[in-house]
């Protein structure tokens, strides 16, 4: 029997090619992308979960204003937090400070750039588990200048060699360190992922001088988990009573748990976050596809399942019952789930690396074997099974023979009904998404094309540091002598993203009433490299650069004037006509008192996710990077001019670059990526709902072969009957629209609202979208309809 | 063997009842080799499909083998069906995605009949019909005739005590025709098979012990 159904199912397949492989095909796109995505989802989730007492771990986040000023809040903290905490609260059963930094590191002839030096206390070994192959965790940060090496980090510079014990010299100082431990490298699914861990002490901060300087990450382990909101409620009564001397300052603390960082948190961990509504929307994609996928497959089953019928009505005549009939075509769908599955598994495999690189993140294969996915593997085939299996062999075993056998199929409207509204949902979803996705390249083509304000072509951005610094004039000199470059200048952070946080007032506002404010520390070469432009007053000269570097930290601010150039919002913030600011005296962390000297056009100095803010530009003596402005010619040339001189000039440093351009769009990657995923998605969705078209189409096709047959003895032309055949799946479509334009215009305008610069929908969007739509309706229908319309009508009526 | 009293089959059209049998009485007994003629439209397939259980009437009794049909549930119709009616097409009906041996051997899978014992009676099968040269080739490599062939074949590989033939000659000719009326014949001589066949040819029509007349859906003769 089994055999009997095996053979009619392989051949009938076979003798349908076209049919089984859209099948097939359809099933394994929607359950590739539902194991992609769920990997995805896996990986997600599995963040930090390895640290076996993160349950007890919590992240402090600062918050303060001084009086009436606008308050900050983010992830971090000075250095006395924790030992004021620890004192204070006795659930705190440990704690650790953390600090990222990008360090430059010689060992021998090695000389390397590391972008993750972590610095913590020896205590992070009690909080989080980074297992030891080397080293005593207990010891091994204990003391200044300790470094513990991850594997791979050990590798690079000793390459076979036992590392532990030996010296690595970091920082242009070249300060040594010693070598005391080697670590496991950090999963990737982990918060922090250094490659290299030194102590906290080395970094020389103070230890407990002041609430303020907050720029250390503190994390506490208490003794129970249910200790994280004990403590998080007594810290505003502590801290009061530490800052009653402060006046109105306000300051305050909440504790973050550490599990619900990576996805919860507004603040970005060591690595960046994800957002857990991202993941909402993705799982609820995935779900989308799988069903998109199950109803093709339902409405191809149902339509060939027609060409099934006499096959039916003979082995119902031979005795066959109806659950045997059922049981055969139920096989037939796991025989063609299976084959899916396999083909879903060799995809994902294939595709991973792929889909790695679009999400960006590094989901290894290994995961792919883990329980939940395979089960979630299992579930899907089930549902698929069960879901779309089960309604064409339902409909299919319940053929009246006699009927089947004169070639007249029932013609129940309730089936009908059935299949014309997945139909209406599958499109509605490709509608949704097609809309989604125009409006969404739209956006990223307005941030691309938006005048931000500053030059982001033929920008060059050098990380440098406190050595090269202190020679810019020889260096700055040197670098200019290479043909192509205009200028150089120096600033701490770089135009397209200045995050540096002070505070500001006008010297008629009282002291506690400071504003927040942006500043970039720059000198006289940044304004034309970046090239903003200066509406009012002149750009700093160089004598206002010089006459800075006299300051020093302890001098008395009264004999300090500091030139500042602030942009038009932080003019009108201050209380004056950016036309009358020029002259007018200020107050930068109240320890610069200074004057302003001109005003600049507003720029987009972050992301447009924000409307732009106040900021003021301020000479100074140290920076981190250089900022070189070319002009257009061959850029490889002057790169390679650069390094050279870069050699030459400051060998303790291995030469780095960036270009403006790269660093701008990286600071919309999670749109960008946004904006592939949806292109993927759309394109899948719109292919498969094609598919399931397809399907229903020949289905009515076959239903009114005989209408056509005698429609064309009538004398209807081939257009005749496509008009007759794709009026009715215009119906359809226009429904699916009316449904799928609404919806998707609610959604998009959301994500639109997250961004202070955005595009208006148009409505000539949703036109477009109905216009491609219907093409392919047309086009779909069109085709099976104009097969119908050229068969020879004799042939169809014959049967009768 | 038969027994029809009073069947009655009528169809709605809106508020119109078009009667497609009225009143038909009917006994057939074991062994009998009946012809059922007439116009088109006057319900021959209707009455045979009855007789078959593919349909049911609308009014009347069917007695099979003193079985009350009509009052069995579907199950047991099916099992009463499947162990004595073979049914015989006039657009032959095999399925095209199996070979002449499977084809044949599909309504032994739904008696849950043994493999080995199901290889001797398609093989016996095939060698009475003389038809063993074809047994692996698909239904489209045959002849119209051969192809009737085969649904017989397959209609009596049960062996059923009663055969169902809507028009078995219908899409032949007449040299074919006869080969399967012979045929006919003798399944209803030697092996006692009773025949119930439904045929718009006279000459055809001889070939059966009596002869059934409908027209309008009542019996003209007997």
């Amino acid at each position: 029997m089994f055999k009997n159904y095996l053979k009619t199912a392989l051949r009938s397949l076979f003798k349908n090619r076209f049919y089984a492989v859209i099948n097939i095909f359809s099933l394994t796109v929607g359950l590739s992308c539902c194991i992609l995505i769920t990997l995805y989802i896996a990986h997600e989730t599995s963040y930090d979960r390895f640290h076996t007492k993160g349950n007890r771990i919590a992240r402090v986040i600062m918050e303060y204003n001084f009086g009436g000023g606008s308050t900050t809040t983010g992830n971090f903290t000075s250095t006395k937090v924790l030992p004021a905490f620890k004192r204070q609260f006795p659930q705190i059963e440990e704690g650790v400070r953390m600090h990222q930094l990008e360090r430059v590191i010689a060992y021998e002839d090695k000389l390397f750039t590391e972008k993750k030096v972590m610095f913590a206390d020896s205590t992070v070994f009690d909080l989080f588990n980074f297992p030891l192959l080397q080293g005593n965790p207990k010891t091994a940060l204990s003391g200044s200048k300790k470094i513990i090496l991850t594997q791979s980090t050990a590798r690079k510079y000793f390459g076979n060699t036992d590392p532990v014990g030996k010296i690595l010299f970091i920082s242009s100082t070249r300060t040594p360190f010693e070598v005391t431990g080697i670590m496991a490298d950090i999963p990737v699914n982990s918060q922090m992922r250094f490659d290299m861990l030194a102590s906290f002490s080395s970094l020389e901060a103070n230890q407990e001088r002041t609430y303020w300087n907050a720029n250390y990450t503190t994390y506490l382990m208490m003794r129970s988990p249910d200790d994280i909101k004990t403590v998080e409620a007594k810290i505003p009564g502590f801290i009061k009573e530490e800052m009653k001397d402060q006046g109105s300052v306000h300051l305050t603390y909440f504790l973050e748990p550490f599990f619900s960082i990576h996805l919860q948190s507004p603040y970005d961990s060591f690595e960046p976050n994800n957002n857990i509504l991202y993941i909402y929307i993705i799982t609820g994609v995935a779900l989308l596809i799988l069903l998109i996928a199950c109803f093709t497959y339902i409405n191809l089953n149902t339509a060939r399942s027609l060409e099934r019928a006499k096959e039916v009505g003979i082995r119902k005549t031979a005795g066959a019952t109806i659950k045997q009939i059922f049981v055969q075509f139920m096989g037939e769908s796991v025989v063609l789930t299976i084959l899916a599955t396999v083909l879903t598994v060799i995809t994902v495999w294939l595709l991973l690396p792929l889909f790695n690189q679009l999400t960006d993140k590094e989901i290894p294969i290994s995961l792919f074997y883990s329980k939940t996915i395979i089960l979630s593997l299992l579930g899907a085939v089930l549902i698929i099974i069960l879901l779309s299996g089960s309604y064409p062999a339902l409909i299919v075993s319940r053929f009246q023979p006699i009927k089947v056998l004169k070639g007249s199929f029932a013609r129940t409207s309730s089936g009908n009904t059935l299949r014309r509204s997945l139909t209406v949902f599958q499109f509605g979803i490709s509608l949704f998404l097609l809309v989604s996705t125009f409006i969404i390249q739209k956006q990223l083509h307005f941030i691309r094309n938006k005048k931000m304000g500053f030059n982001r072509e033929q920008v060059i951005i050098l990380p440098s540091d406190s050595k090269i610094m202190s020679t810019i004039g020889v260096f700055r000199a040197e670098l200019k002598k290479i043909p192509g470059i205009t200028y150089v200048g120096r600033a701490q952070h770089s135009p397209h993203n200045i995050i540096g946080g002070y505070n500001m007032r006008s010297a008629q506002m009282p002291s506690n009433a400071q504003l927040n404010v942006k500043a970039d520390p720059v000198d006289e070469e940044f304004i034309p490299a970046a090239g903003l432009e200066v509406l009012y007053g002149s750009n700093f000269s160089e004598k206002d650069i010089a006459n800075v570097q006299d300051y020093t930290f302890d001098m008395d601010p009264a004999l300090k004037n500091f030139p500042f150039i602030i942009n038009e919002t932080a003019a009108r913030q201050l209380g004056w006509e950016p036309s009358k600011a020029v002259g007018q005296k200020m107050f930068l962390d109240d320890t610069r008192p200074g004057y302003v000297k001109a005003v600049i056009k507003d720029f987009h100095f972050a992301s447009i996710h924000n409307p732009i803010g106040p900021l003021v530009l301020f000479p100074t003596q140290w920076s981190s990077i250089l900022l070189v402005k070319t002009t257009k010619g061959n850029i490889s040339t002057i790169l390679a001019g650069l390094e050279n001189k870069w050699k030459e000039l400051a060998p303790h440093r291995p030469f780095q670059f960036k270009f403006l351009d790269d660093e701008f769009n990286s600071m919309y990657t999670s749109e960008i990526r946004l904006g592939k995923v949806f292109n993927i998605f759309t394109g899948i969705s719109i292919l498969l709902a094609c598919i399931g078209l397809l399907g229903l189409c020949s289905y009515a096709a076959q239903q009114r072969i005989k209408e056509i047959g005698i429609r064309k003895i009538m004398g209807a032309g081939v257009t005749d009957i496509i008009r007759l055949m794709s009026a009715d799946f215009i119906k359809l479509s226009l429904i699916s629209m009316a449904i799928a334009f609404p919806l998707a215009f609610l959604s998009i305008n959301k994500w639109l609202q997250s961004f202070a610069y955005r595009i208006d929908i148009n409505w000539w969007l949703f036109g477009l979208a109905a216009v491609i739509g219907l093409a392919l309706v047309l086009f779909t229908t069109g085709l099976l309809a104009a097969r119908a319309a050229s068969i020879n009508p004799v042939k169809n009526l014959r049967t009768e | 063997m038969i027994q029809l009293k009073n069947i009655f089959k009528w169809i709605n059209t809106g508020s119109n009842r078009v009667f497609i049998l009225k009143d038909i009485n009917l006994e057939i007994g074991e062994g009998d080799f009946v012809s059922i003629m007439g116009p088109s439209g006057s319900g021959k397939s209707t009455l045979l499909n009855i007789i078959g259980m593919l349909d049911e009437a609308s009014e009347g009794q069917y007695l099979f083998n003193d079985t009350d049909v009509f009052s069995l549930k579907e199950k047991q119709r099916s099992q009463l069906y499947k162990e004595n009616i073979g049914f015989v097409f006039q657009a032959y009906h095999l399925i095209d995605e199996l070979t002449v041996y499977e084809n044949i051997e599909t309504p032994l899978l739904y008696h849950n009949i043994k493999q080995s014992e199901r290889q001797a009676m398609v093989a016996d099968i095939l060698d009475r019909f003389n038809i063993v040269g074809k047994k692996d080739l698909f239904p489209s490599q045959l002849s119209g005739g051969q192809q009737q062939l085969v649904g017989i074949a397959r209609a009596i590989v049960t062996k059923p005590k009663l055969l169902l033939a809507d028009e078995p000659t219908g899409n032949l000719n007449s040299s074919q025709g006869e080969e399967i009326m012979e045929l006919f014949r003798k399944l209803n001589e030697e092996n006692g098979t009773t025949i119930i066949q439904v045929t718009h040819s006279e000459k055809n029509a001889a070939y059966g012990k009596r002869i059934i007349e409908l027209l309008d859906g009542r019996v003209e003769n007997k």
